[in-house]
């Protein structure tokens, strides 16, 4: 199997700006969406890079993800039509998690919105969803006059660890202090950057941290990104280190973030994945024209909370770690009860955890049998995420 | 072992693309149980294109591992299935796992067998099997039901190493 997987295709593969930065620190690669992303950096395991995050600062490359631009007098109907965030209760240079929905009220896929200006609106997708995400995008466009859709691309770095903050701080003017959990800022930073950059305070690994996104378009703006990039590690190569899509995965699920395609599809409606939040009460009871897709199948589903027999929920086990797939059943009738979407052995708890679809009867705390490699393994319904988030709130 | 099943689909195996052997990297370590257990050492060791690794004893049993090939590209090991002592194998079956934070890999044997120990120290320490995959890291001793090993396809050392370079 070891020769089956190798992709010949590498040369097809595209490479984010922070390329050279990578192969400086030793980045092993894999083919991610379409890009030749790090897995691991040398000297560092996939449990040493975990840990690290947890520990001190950890530099995640992340421009493979898909930025747009959504300007113009209806930029908020269409948001609002392919989402059900609220807008209107979003302060300008705020952001939230959100969701695009098709007809059926199914994830097309998950996304971050920040309210730039009352006429201005950023947006974060995933690279894996790309193409279909720009599909459904521009058939949503088409029934709009007045928006103005651009997606662009530039260095994305997630800065992320308890002492993410203090190490931005020696770089930035800008006094992050003032900058809370979901907030964005646009100013310069230190000489090593001429324009201006865009910090958010956020991420996908429950610890505190930003996201940079700094324009990359031109020779020069690629060197400088990198230069930045290489001065955060040089400068304190004992707090931050470069880390890979193995631990952004592993951060992620103790945090109970979702994944999607694994934890979240166009089957599964925001009620059943547990994400009711991302529905204000705002956007629940509202005329036709403001409705957003899916509107009365998802309002359905919250009405009537029977009508959703399964919802998304944690689970811990011993042995060989649950996996995406693991069928779990209950440990008193045998009944099939549901599925894993995705499993690994916690490096910072020591046992294993997953994020799994089960049946709404099954309580946190339930015995259950986890189905891996042919024999039940014991495990428990466990609440998310297992590791609390460490958010600067 | 490393008919790598992708269980995750978020990350592709990097296998092969990072993992770059020299020559002479895959010898049984001679100061383990594996080298020491009859007092003239292995009469022979032999590879799988799986990765997995046979020393053969006088007594005409084996030791059973994973290369260092492959516990590099597996990653610190999180979790090793064993089989119980007595279970017996068909050439070909699996006779357990070994799992990293990501990935589960089966090991396959590659000759029919009794088991006759299991290497229990991994249950507790399974980062073993990256600390010295070709000794201590041992997974199952076999008794071969057929020590001719008629009919069974293994690689020299040689060979082994030369299929790396090409994969």
């Amino acid at each position: 199997m070891l020769r089956t997987v190798r992709h010949n295709s590498t040369s097809f593969l595209i490479r984010t700006p922070l390329y050279k930065s990578h192969v400086k620190y030793g980045a092993k690669f894999v083919p991610y969406a379409g890009f030749e992303m790090p897995i691991l950096y040398k000297g560092l395991s996939h449990i040493d890079s975990h840990k690290w995050v947890r520990s001190k600062v950890g530099l995640f490359d992340v421009s493979h993800m898909l930025q747009h631009t959504f300007t113009g007098r209806y930029a908020v109907s269409v948001l609002q039509k392919m989402t059900p965030i609220d807008l209107s209760g979003l302060s300008p240079n705020t952001s939230s998690l959100s969701v695009l929905l098709n007809e059926t009220g199914g994830i097309i896929d998950d996304c971050i919105i920040t309210k730039v200006t009352e006429g201005e609106y950023y947006m974060v997708t995933n690279a894996g969803c790309r193409e279909k995400d720009l599909a459904f995008i521009n058939s949503t466009l088409a029934d709009y006059d007045d928006v103005n859709h651009s997606i662009f691309e530039s260095t994305l770095l997630a800065i992320q660890g308890p002492k993410a903050a203090e190490i931005l701080s020696k770089y930035s003017s800008y006094d992050l202090s003032k900058l809370k959990f979901g907030a964005m800022v646009r100013t310069g930073i230190n000489s090593l950057i001429s324009s201006q950059i865009q910090i958010s305070r956020t991420g996908y690994t429950g610890e505190d941290g930003f996201e940079l996104s700094i324009p990359s378009s031109s020779k020069d703006e690629i060197q400088e990104s990198n230069e930045f990039f290489q001065s955060l590690v040089d400068e304190q190569p004992d707090v931050v280190q470069p880390i890979g899509l193995a631990a952004r995965d592993s951060l992620r699920l103790e945090a109970g973030m979702c994944l999607y395609g694994n934890d979240l599809t166009e089957e599964i409606t925001p009620v059943e994945a547990s994400l009711t939040w991302l529905i204000p009460k705002t956007r629940r009871n509202v005329t036709d024209s403001q409705k957003f897709n899916g509107y009365d199948r998802i309002i359905q589903q919250i009405n009537d909370k029977k009508s959703v027999p399964r919802r998304r929920i944690g689970i811990t086990t011993t042995g060989p770690a649950p996996r995406s797939g693991s069928k779990i059943f209950d440990t008193q009738s045998g009944e099939e009860v549901g599925v894993v979407t995705s499993g690994l052995l916690s490096p910072i708890l020591g046992h294993n955890v997953g994020q799994a679809y089960i049946d709404k009867k099954v309580k946190i705390g339930a015995s259950v049998d986890v189905e891996v490699r042919g024999k039940k393994r014991p495990g428990i319904v466990a609440k998310l995420p297992f590791i609390q988030n460490n958010f600067y709130k | 072992m490393f008919r790598f099943t992708q269980l995750n689909r978020f990350i592709a195996r990097p296998v092969g693309q990072f993992v770059r052997m020299n020559s002479t990297n895959h010898k049984i370590n001679t100061e383990s149980f594996v080298f020491k257990y009859l007092q003239e050492g292995p009469k022979a060791v032999k590879f799988t294109s799986e990765h997995e690794w046979l020393a053969l004893h006088e007594d005409d049993t084996g030791f059973l591992g994973i290369t260092k090939y492959a516990s590099e590209a597996l990653g610190d090991a999180t979790f090793i299935e064993l089989p119980e002592v007595g279970d017996k194998f068909e050439a070909g079956e699996s006779i357990g796992s070994v799992e990293s934070v990501k990935s589960a890999s089966e090991i396959y044997l590659p000759v029919g067998g009794e088991v006759v120990a299991i290497n229990d120290v991994l249950e507790s320490n399974p980062q073993l099997i990256n600390e010295d995959p070709m000794g201590e890291g041992w997974i199952i001793q076999v008794k071969l039901n057929d020590p001719s090993l008629e009919g069974v396809e293994l690689l020299s050392e040689e060979e082994y190493e030369s299929s790396l370079h090409e994969a």
